[in-house]
């Protein structure tokens, strides 16, 4: 095999190495000692926290499936009452971060919360704390985590399932298949590249989870990464722990990628695309998918978004505290730099890996991008660890004051943001670019099309609605993101985010509400904007 | 003009530069009312205040990989074991001012750090269910004996408040003693440790348990109303006790401070600290958080006693709060090994 060095291989080299540099920096904590947590840890709860992180991830799992793919199944090939509306409103989960939605979940059920106020208003003092159900602890992490993620399987399969053309289905009928099997043997493994991206960030985001795990108390692996970095002081073992998470990632990934074998999913764009016929639902049949529907959007969206509006009208004074348009202004330049920087060098790492073909760089890119399932704030260390070394040890750099200029400036911040949010840049380019057939290119070079031109005139037009749709789910990840933003930001800069987590740690979770909720409507009112896009309907 | 303003201050945003006469804090006690008080600091002084606040650990990871470039000057933080933990690092500059050493007890302060509010980890009761001669003369030693059994909820081990109360009780009665005392008191917890101390104390209130160990705080932001009508009620149903009142005292614990053995701005940052161990300051901090004072000679105590707390119980001024640290790794340990969640 050539392997054509060129400047699109070593762009594509550069950019993954420098996602990698985490991972790195944590592997290389199996160089040092560790403290006698190790031990303690393995003689007590290691295997708990084990057991309790996959009990979580598998819950994850589950939910997210059956409620993204069914969802996404029911818009996609059926017509019933507010179906059109489902369509997008599904998608404003996304706008509901896990913690705002544990800090819900936990507030309406407590003892002496929000239900119980409610049902003392409606029946007076007869109600019982212990009549009211406690979804906390496992139960809770899972709700909470599932319904505020699940959109990443929704988006993806129903944009997969919406590409299904009719002749799939009209085969399933051919062959005698009932509804039921022509959905699992045909429909459902076609969506199998979408179904995998979207549960493999499901899976990323569960195990990197601590906003929700801590709230609810749930202990898992990353409650041992805090144990090990904060009251043993030992960083090297926190390290070492994020590094199993990532080889158990990883494992996931190669099975995945191995289980696929070499089944190619492109579709032929457009020749003999017959627009699907959507089945429509009468009678109890549609009140039954209406009422899935309805669910599911209650549960994501409107539920956290009423339990955020009770509190800010019950103490409006924290509303008009907040400092809105510094707020506003602070998000809005994160998310501009972010985007403008993930997506460009998103495109030219994925065309680079296209057209090298290098087995190298897929590898090195998959290698990288597991870093996603890193706690955030482990992240952010390994990355200031690594500027402070560069620093200290190259001597070209000790010229030059980098550490100010990487660490607690926006410039830094948006680099480790870069790092954390690349696999989802990465995955959401890629995927569009899977269904885009090499023989597409090769027409193009025949044609006498360059590279750039290829990519331009060719690539791009294809691309545009993965494009956006990555686009929205990094201004909202970006939007919402806390334990780097809260590490890594400059004096006096604070977001949404972190404003809401500072009343949050304070115990003031109504104070909490206000930016939550705005929060919430900012990526709503994005979401709302670009609804056709992430729908690939134009 | 405006343009080129603008642009200034994009490009000090973008790199994180800032101006002269200021102090720079990483903090991770977030109050909002902190920042209120900082304001008054600015106004009476001229001297501005910039803030980083965040989790604790990484705040100090930040600072130790900044070095010498950092541009912090003092570190707040809200548990003795923390600051004194960052001290050992040799992270501190010795800055206490006459001022500062006169102001606030020896107990609470070293010659890198002091307190500046203190808090009470305290017992709280059910009225109903818990005797009164089940809670007399009740010590933290205590709540191993059988007759809790079922009746006890505290939260996690995790909590950097139970392990500083741990690692008292390790600083009093040993290693050994404090490890049996874990096994047997967490054989009386009546649920599995989760939530808040805010959550504990609730708990008290449904019936869930009996007793909950808790900070001061939570109950007086509870009833206080700040939380709604039904948990000021709920709080009504449960009652504060400090332990331990017959011998060495109640475990305290401190926020405090420190400089920064990198700062730039010692002046400025130890006019900072004297500022917030004024009594306007310190009442400030009362009011807001429901928090003790730390300084000496305090007297606007009316707050305090309005949410049923106590003014005149006996703090444990014996153990040094700087054992915290040392014995916190400990703490954990004890608590995980005696199968405390």
């Amino acid at each position: 095999m050539i392997i054509r060095f060129n400047i699109w291989y070593l762009s594509s080299f550069l950019i993954s190495l420098t996602v990698a540099v985490p991972v790195l920096m944590i592997f290389s904590s199996f160089f040092e000692n560790t403290s006698e947590y190790s031990l303690i840890l393995k003689d007590t709860f290691l295997l708990d926290y084990i057991i309790n992180s996959l009990t979580l991830l598998i819950g994850v799992l589950i939910l997210t499936s059956i409620i993204g793919i069914g969802c996404a199944y029911l818009v996609s090939f059926y017509d019933f009452f507010g179906a059109k509306f489902f369509k997008w409103a599904l998608i404003l989960s996304f706008a509901v971060p896990a913690y705002i939605y544990s800090y819900s979940l936990s507030a309406f059920f407590e003892n002496y919360g929000t239900a119980y106020s409610l049902l003392k208003s409606i029946s007076g003092d007869a109600v019982l704390n212990s009549s009211i159900p406690k979804l906390d602890g496992m139960i809770g992490a899972t709700i909470a985590i599932s319904f505020s993620i699940f959109g990443y399987v929704y988006v993806l399969t129903r944009t997969s399932f919406h590409y299904q053309s009719q002749n799939l289905i009209d085969l399933g009928k051919n062959l005698g298949f009932s509804k039921k099997k022509t959905f699992l043997k045909i429909i459902l493994p076609s969506a199998r590249p979408s179904i995998v991206a979207g549960l493999s960030l499901v899976a990323m985001e569960t195990l990197s989870d601590f906003g929700s795990v801590s709230f609810f108390g749930v202990s898992t692996l990353t409650t041992g990464i805090y144990n090990a970095w904060i009251t043993f002081d030992d960083l090297t073992l926190a390290n070492r722990l994020s590094f199993y998470l990532l080889i158990f990632i990883f494992l996931l990934f190669t099975i995945e990628n191995f289980s696929r074998k070499k089944a190619q999913y492109h579709s032929l764009p457009k020749s003999g695309f017959k627009t699907k016929t959507k089945i429509k639902l009468a009678g109890y049949k549609s009140s039954l998918a209406f009422t899935v529907c309805f669910l599911v959007f209650f549960i994501s969206f409107l539920f956290p978004v009423f339990q955020m509006s009770y509190w800010t009208f019950l103490f409006p004074k924290h509303f008009f505290d907040l400092n809105l348009i510094k707020l506003l202004g602070n998000t809005l330049l994160l998310v501009l730099l972010s985007c403008c920087l993930l997506i460009s060098l998103g495109f030219i790492s994925n065309y680079g890996n296209r057209i090298t073909k290098s087995k190298f760089l897929q590898g090195l890119t998959t290698f990288s991008i597991s870093g996603y399932a890193m706690p955030g704030v482990i992240l952010a260390v390994a990355y200031i660890s690594f500027i402070s070394f560069l620093d200290e040890n190259i001597y070209f750099f000790k010229n030059y004051n980098i550490k100010s200029f990487f660490i607690g400036s926006i410039f830094g911040l948006v680099i480790v943001y870069f790092v954390r949010f690349y696999s989802l840049a990465n995955n959401g380019i890629r995927s569009g670019y899977l269904k885009i057939n090499y023989s597409i290119d090769e027409s193009a070079y025949l044609l006498g099309y360059s590279k750039i031109k290829t990519f331009k005139n060719i690539h791009l037009p294809f691309l545009k609605n993965s494009v956006f749709l990555v686009i929205i789910l990094l201004l909202i990840e970006i939007i919402k993101e806390l334990p780097i933003t809260l590490i890594m930001r400059p004096f006096n800069f604070d977001t949404f985010a972190t404003t809401a987590y500072t009343y949050a740690s304070q115990d003031l979770l109504e104070a909490a509400a206000a930016p939550a909720i705005i929060l919430i409507l900012i990526s709503s009112a994005f979401i709302l904007i670009t609804s056709k896009f992430i729908l690939n309907e134009k | 003009m405006k343009f080129v303003l603008a642009i200034i201050t994009t490009i000090s945003l973008l790199t994180g530069h800032l101006n002269a006469n200021e102090v720079n804090i990483f903090s991770s006690r977030h109050y909002d009312s902190d920042i209120q008080l900082y304001e008054k600091f600015t106004n009476q002084t001229g001297i501005k205040v910039n803030i980083i606040s965040g989790e604790d650990a990484a705040l100090q990871k930040r600072i130790i990989e900044e070095g010498a470039d950092s541009k912090a000057d003092i570190y707040i933080t809200s548990d003795a074991g923390r600051l004194g933990l960052f001290d050992s690092k040799g992270m501190f500059q010795n800055s206490m001012s006459s001022i500062i050493k006169d102001k606030v007890p020896v107990n609470y302060r070293s010659e890198n750090w002091t307190g500046i509010s203190k808090r009470a980890r305290i017992i709280f009761y059910s009225i109903d269910r818990v005797k009164n001669h089940e809670i007399e003369n009740l010590n933290y030693e205590d709540l191993s004996n059988l007759k809790w059994k079922n009746r006890i909820v505290i939260r996690q081990s995790n909590s950097i408040y139970n392990q500083s109360l741990l690692a008292s009780l390790i600083s009093n009665n040993g290693i050994v003693n404090t490890e049996n005392w874990a096994k047997e008191f967490v054989k009386n917890f009546s649920r599995s440790p989760k939530g808040n101390d805010r959550a504990q104390i609730l708990a008290v209130a449904s019936g869930e348990a009996d007793i909950a160990i808790a900070n001061t705080y939570y109950y007086a932001l509870m009833l206080s109303g700040q939380k709604g009508k039904d948990q000021q009620e709920a709080a009504q149903k449960v009652l504060p006790f400090y332990p331990n009142q017959n011998n060495r005292g109640t475990h305290m614990n401190i926020s405090g401070a420190g400089i920064l053995k990198t700062s730039k701005n010692k002046l400025n940052a130890i006019k900072f600290l004297e500022f917030l161990l004024s009594k306007e300051s310190q009442e400030h901090i009362v009011k807001n958080t429901y928090e003790y004072p730390i300084i000496k000679d305090f007297d606007s105590y009316e707050l305090i006693s309005k949410m049923n707390l106590e003014i005149d119980f006996k703090e444990d001024l014996l153990t040094p709060v700087s054992d915290f640290a040392k014995y916190q790794p400990d703490a954990l340990r004890i608590m995980l090994q005696a199968g405390w969640k």
